[in-house]
């Protein structure tokens, strides 16, 4: 028998990525749905998602609170009823409150979707807030604060935001010990009225989806009515905080958490897609430069990475790692260094390609699914894009050149502009 | 129902495809039949350093995850008590350089000693990261050797001891690769977008050269049974005392797995487990509260740990948990109960089914239980349990004698 040549198979081009379309309609009361048809098996994902989200809150814990409250009782309801019913169903549910947004999503047997839709109408429109209930939670909420602030990561993502959006606006204020008493009845119900409403709501369905699905989701929500509650501007205002450059001691710690980033661009703006690839290369996946550089070369960490995210207002960029104590200050050294490089030195075509193929390989795996392709639909039509949003990210991807990356890197990191979280023991 | 096909090759490899041509993808998932229970005691942690050696090139590839980015593929891998278990997941057009660079690995390794040395720090960071500076991140590091006196369970897969990855050397790394990873020691699954006949043919290609190699015959202490209670108090500087319990129980394969999978869901599988419901819910004893079975291929461990609320004695909550778990016992009829926690089940398999490469790691899992049809049949045993076999095994396994328990004191004032 002939021995065989092991050298590289082949490699073929990434076939064009092809997206389902979402087919939107609008319930009796003006609600946006969003319906994608996919997947094998008889499966349903369904989100409702409300601009609810910290954003809107005015004291620190309101949106999370609110949004954690909607699953603990309601009118018709007891919370152990609710989780019992949810759970002989077989149902997932998820509850999150994030920056922007709050709201559900529920996965479930697409046979079972009637008695979902109705639980999903108490959690989200009928629900209670006893105070017995809120003071349990937030006893309960205080110790995993608690146990939170002992790592050094959560510290150093906290200061992170409060230092790049401010410490008085909501996307950065952290929060605190004297925060978990101040959650009372009528401030939950007051948050849930204003911003729990149809006008401030949107349903995305996928997966195979029950025939009756535009059916049922009228009834149950069709005639929900938005109560017209004057909502007063906050007047918030994104301002990043002047010190640049902050330690927090945590005494007894073995590794140091380390957090670079600055505001930048979101996904609205045309240079996002670029601003993407760029990331990519700096720290968005394995073979990256922070990773080869500070963990593969030199083995200061276990992880290090870097990432670029769209909000309502703007957009982020944040490198992450925790790495021993004594590299600390070497770590923060080469990852300005490899800034600096990028900014200078025009990326080899053979890193240009290696990335623009694996990025291509994401792309094929954010669309592969029922539950890929809703989080990828949301992650566009929350910034008001498509489709066409990854039609454009997958043609950049394709044409990018390293002249556009030298140029994207001098535009988009500015040493100057960057903060330094540093959380660990002197 | 997934289908699926078997076949192997004359070197011992065994593998199986499944095909699922809704997907543009193909998840390719090597599992080694070696795990940190195959460490010599004097040198723990080598299966999971290995792991990460095996990243560092191999003898015709310089760099493993180059070539795999280049053509969209993305991977990881993970090391257990039992297995060392390696996956892919690329689009099909490029499934071919999947098998090339895992047969490669498989053939022979050629790393350097630098990238020895580098992985080495990566692992201590990686033991830092998670043992060491998270707040009770030693909890389960202290619980093994309480609950296991001999068998190699009583290490952790990072290591007994960190000395042991800082003195680990080329030789012992070399023997490690021969005795363990070997085309009669390995099985391979294919999910996706590939067919049965292109399945065959290239793995016959890529993994028919290597040839079979002497493993390692496995040949571990069996741990004797527990005679009496172990307790350990820890003190240390965190918000909340917290409590861990374990109790013996059988092999992966026993009888009893699926019994005991169905208790610790009614305990805790979801908000409306009975740990939950009395103990968070109703009682406040704790913050949080969990219950699981270990899946070890030899006899592993139920679980039980919680944080207790702020002032509350932890004898009391311990009792508390006890008094939970004999609930279990009582005549009450539980049937709406375990019709509840047989659905989640149900349910659960069907979402986990629905990820090509979560198909991949189950299929090759179960082919080394000796079983693939698990991956079809699980529901229906788990749904076979009844009332009599939850009070039969309740209390045949949460007897004192048969735990050990970790006081974990917050010396905090508050």
């Amino acid at each position: 028998m002939k021995s065989l040549q092991r050298v590289q198979p082949p490699v073929f081009p990434a076939e064009k990525v092809v997206i389902p379309e979402a087919k939107s309609f609008s319930l009796n009361n003006g609600v946006p749905v969003y319906m994608i048809e996919a997947g094998t098996e008889d499966i349903m994902r369904v989100e409702f998602t409300f601009r609810a989200g910290q954003v809107k809150e005015y004291l620190p814990l309101l949106s999370s609170t609110t949004n954690m409250m909607l699953t603990e009782g309601s009118e018709n309801y007891s919370s152990e009823e609710l989780n019992r019913i949810l759970d002989f169903y077989g149902v997932f549910l998820n509850s999150s409150a994030e920056k922007d947004s709050a709201g559900i999503v529920l996965f479930f047997l697409s046979k079972h979707i009637d008695k979902v839709l109705e639980l999903s109408r108490e959690i989200l429109f009928r629900p209670v807030f006893p105070e017995s209930e809120i003071n349990a939670l937030m006893k309960k909420r205080l110790r995993w604060y608690l146990v939170n602030r002992e790592k050094v990561q959560n510290l150093a993502v906290d200061q992170f935001f409060e230092s790049v959006f401010g410490k008085h606006h909501p996307y950065g204020h952290q929060v605190t010990e004297p925060d978990f008493e101040r959650m009372k009845p009528d401030l939950l119900s007051d948050f849930h009225s204003k911003y729990y409403t149809p006008d401030n709501m949107a349903v995305i369905v996928s997966g195979r989806l029950h025939e009756k699905t535009i059916e049922l989701l009228n009834y149950y929500f069709g005639d929900q009515k938005t109560k017209k509650i004057y909502i007063e501007d906050s007047g918030n205002i994104l301002k990043g905080e002047k010190r640049k450059k902050v330690f927090i001691n945590k005494p007894g710690t073995v590794q140091s958490a380390i957090r670079i980033g600055s505001t930048t661009i979101n996904k609205r703006h045309k240079d996002y897609p670029g601003l993407k690839i760029l990331d990519s290369i700096i720290g968005g996946y394995f073979g990256s430069r922070l990773m080869k550089n500070i963990r593969e070369e030199k083995g200061y960490t276990y992880g290090i990475s870097s990432s670029v995210s769209s909000l309502d207002l703007t957009g982020y960029k944040i490198i992450s790692t925790e790495v021993s104590q004594k590299n600390c200050q070497k770590t923060i050294d080469e990852i300005y260094k490899e800034i600096r490089l990028i900014q200078n030195k025009p990326v080899s075509n053979e890193e240009m390609t290696l990335v623009q193929n694996y990025m291509s390989g994401e792309m094929v795996r954010m669309f592969d699914g029922p539950f890929a392709l809703a989080e990828s639909f949301r992650s566009a039509w929350e910034f008001g894009l498509d489709n066409e949003y990854y039609y454009r990210l997958a043609e950049k991807i394709k044409t990018i050149n390293p002249d556009e990356i030298t140029e994207l890197a001098n535009t988009y990191y500015n040493l100057d502009e960057l903060y330094e979280v540093t959380v660990g023991s002197k | 129902m997934i289908k699926y096909n078997r076949f192997s090759l004359e070197n011992g490899l065994r593998v199986l495809v499944h095909e699922d041509k809704s997907t543009p993808l193909v998840a390719m998932n090597i599992l080694y039949d070696v795990g940190s229970r195959d460490e010599d005691p004097q040198s723990t942690g080598l299966a999971h350093l290995f792991e990460h050696l095996m990243f560092g090139g191999s003898v015709n590839i310089p760099e493993y995850d180059m070539p795999l980015q280049m053509v969209g593929g993305e991977n990881n891998a993970f090391t257990n008590n039992d297995i060392t278990n390696y996956y892919l997941t690329i689009p099909s057009e490029n499934i071919e350089t999947g098998f090339w660079l895992e047969s490669d690995r498989m053939l022979e390794l050629d790393f350097s000693q630098k990238n020895l040395d580098t992985q080495k720090n990566v692992v201590i960071e990686e033991f830092n990261q998670r043992y060491l500076n998270q707040p009770y991140g030693d909890a389960i590091l202290k619980l093994r050797p309480l609950a296991y006196k001999v068998h190699p369970y009583r290490w952790p897969t990072i290591g007994m001891d960190i000395t042991h990855i800082e003195n680990a050397n080329i030789e012992q790394i070399t023997k490690f690769f021969f005795s363990h990873y070997a085309p009669n020691n390995a099985i391979i699954s294919l999910t996706g977008n590939i067919g049965y006949d292109l399945a065959f043919k290239l793995t016959q290609k890529w993994f028919g050269p290597i040839e079979k190699r002497q493993v390692k015959r496995r040949n571990l202490p069996v741990e004797p049974e527990q005679k009496e209670e172990r307790i350990l108090t820890i003190e240390k500087d965190v918000p909340s005392t917290a409590l861990y319990k374990v109790w013996h129980i059988g092999p992966r394969n026993s009888a009893d797995f699926y019994t005991l999978d169905l208790i610790t869901d009614l305990l805790a599988g979801g908000e409306s487990g009975r740990l939950y419901t009395k103990l968070v819910r109703e009682k406040k004893l704790f913050s949080e509260i969990n219950a699981y079975i270990t899946s070890d291929i030899d006899p592993g461990l139920i679980i039980v740990n919680g944080k207790l609320m702020q002032g509350i004695d932890v004898l009391f909550a311990e009792e508390a948990v006890n008094e939970v778990i004999a609930g279990l016992t009582g005549k009450n009829g539980i049937k709406d109960e375990m019709e509840k926690v047989k659905n989640k089940f149900e349910s659960s398999t069907v979402f986990s089914n629905t990820s090509i490469l979560n198909k991949a790691v189950n299929l090759s899992f179960y082919e080394l239980l000796g079983n693939p049809e698990l991956i079809n049949r699980e529901v229906d045993t788990y749904r076979k349990v009844t009332q009599e076999m939850v009070i039969e095994a309740t209390r045949r396994y949460f007897i004192p004698s048969n735990c050990s328990t970790i006081y974990y004191k917050s010396t905090r004032k508050e």
